[in-house]
């Protein structure tokens, strides 16, 4: 996880900013991009001798400015899940699009059928995309497809060991 | 399988050992020969730091104790528990002190400062710490509340920004320029 992506899911927490010139920012981080430029809204700014502090509703800082943020001791978990989160949404979309040109391939023609049904994790997919299919003959021929995998995949099953043993 | 190389590496540098089990406790890490054969020059060199307890001197003279957790290639550098510490040593600014000030322990003050990242044009340098040993040289030191130490180093660096600034007149009046920045005091 690079610090960039940790920053970018401490959006909404409170950090606090040390500008090179010794002003410190303190406040809830609205957005920040890939240079580190942030926007910060319910700040407190304080001078870099420590001594005048100004409240402002919002700042910009060009993250060029920047000599260090300090970070919400929860952040690294939260990043973790958020991560997890991320990626399970990322595999459902995925999983969805698998099964929806699954179900193109065996509207169009028998070849492109015969090669979704080969793909062992398309069965699933293929079985949702049956639902929205009304016609039928292409139902029964992705059957025999899939029937005709089943053989071929235990004849497979079936070669293996023989090999093994001669 | 894909170690099976770096493994073959590690019987070639020590012949010594008879290579009957595959991961001899005297091979070297396979980390640290991963390092070795591939010599990183840019901030990927401190991947093998990652996890472990490493010092950050910063640009302004922060000397940052943590734990770091990730990097990029800007060496931007993300740090668990940290500790900022300030060390005084009394030689530092003998030219302002008294002679009664000198004899004063060196003193150290130190801060909690959590989660810490680094922009990374900020770092001067950074090592790995010896977790066994890295509190040794604290025993000679006395320990003062951060505070304290705070106001002693703006003294210090009041001081070291005048002296420069003297310098600086008298190298010019020579013909030189004294490449010397406030915000340098590392």
């Amino acid at each position: 996880m690079l610090p960039l992506y940790l920053l970018t899911s401490a959006k909404t927490k409170q950090i606090l900013i040390e500008l090179k010139n010794g002003e410190t920012l303190n406040g809830d981080l609205v957005n920040c991009d890939s240079w580190m430029n942030l926007t910060l809204k319910n700040v407190i700014q304080t001078s870099a001798d420590g001594e005048k502090f100004v409240k402002l509703p919002e700042i910009y800082i060009r993250g060029n400015h920047i000599k260090y943020l300090r970070l919400p001791e929860e952040i690294m978990d939260y990043a973790k899940e958020q991560n997890i989160l991320n990626m399970e949404q990322r595999n459902k979309f995925q999983k969805r699009r698998g099964g929806n040109n699954n179900y193109n391939n065996y509207n169009n023609n028998n070849n492109n059928n015969r090669r979704g049904g080969n793909r062992n994790g398309g069965n699933n997919y293929n079985n949702s995309g049956r639902r929205f299919n009304n016609n039928n003959s292409n139902n029964s021929n992705y059957n025999q497809n899939q029937n005709s995998n089943q053989n071929q995949n235990q004849g497979h099953n079936q070669q293996q060991p023989q090999q093994a043993q001669s | 399988m894909s170690a099976s190389p770096i493994q073959a590496q590690a019987s070639q540098q020590q012949p010594q050992s008879q290579g009957q089990s595959p991961r001899d406790a005297s091979a070297p890490n396979v980390e640290d020969l991963y390092l070795e054969s591939y010599a990183f020059t840019t901030a990927a060199a401190i991947v093998g730091s990652v996890d472990r307890k490493i010092f950050v001197l910063l640009r302004d003279g922060r000397n940052i104790f943590g734990i770091l957790r990730t990097f990029d290639q800007f060496a931007n550098l993300v740090l668990q528990d940290t500790i900022e510490r300030i060390y005084l040593d009394t030689d530092r600014d003998d030219q302002d002190t008294s002679e009664a000030e000198e004899k004063t322990p060196k003193r150290f003050g130190e801060a909690y400062r959590g989660i810490f990242m680094v922009r990374g044009e900020n770092v001067v340098m950074l090592g790995e710490l010896d977790i066994d040993r890295e509190d040794d040289h604290l025993t000679e030191l006395q320990q003062i509340p951060f505070e304290e130490a705070e106001k002693e180093l703006k003294k210090v660096h009041a001081n070291t920004i005048k002296n420069e600034k003297v310098k600086g007149k008298k190298l010019l009046a020579k013909g030189l320029i004294n490449d010397f920045v406030k915000s340098d005091l590392y």
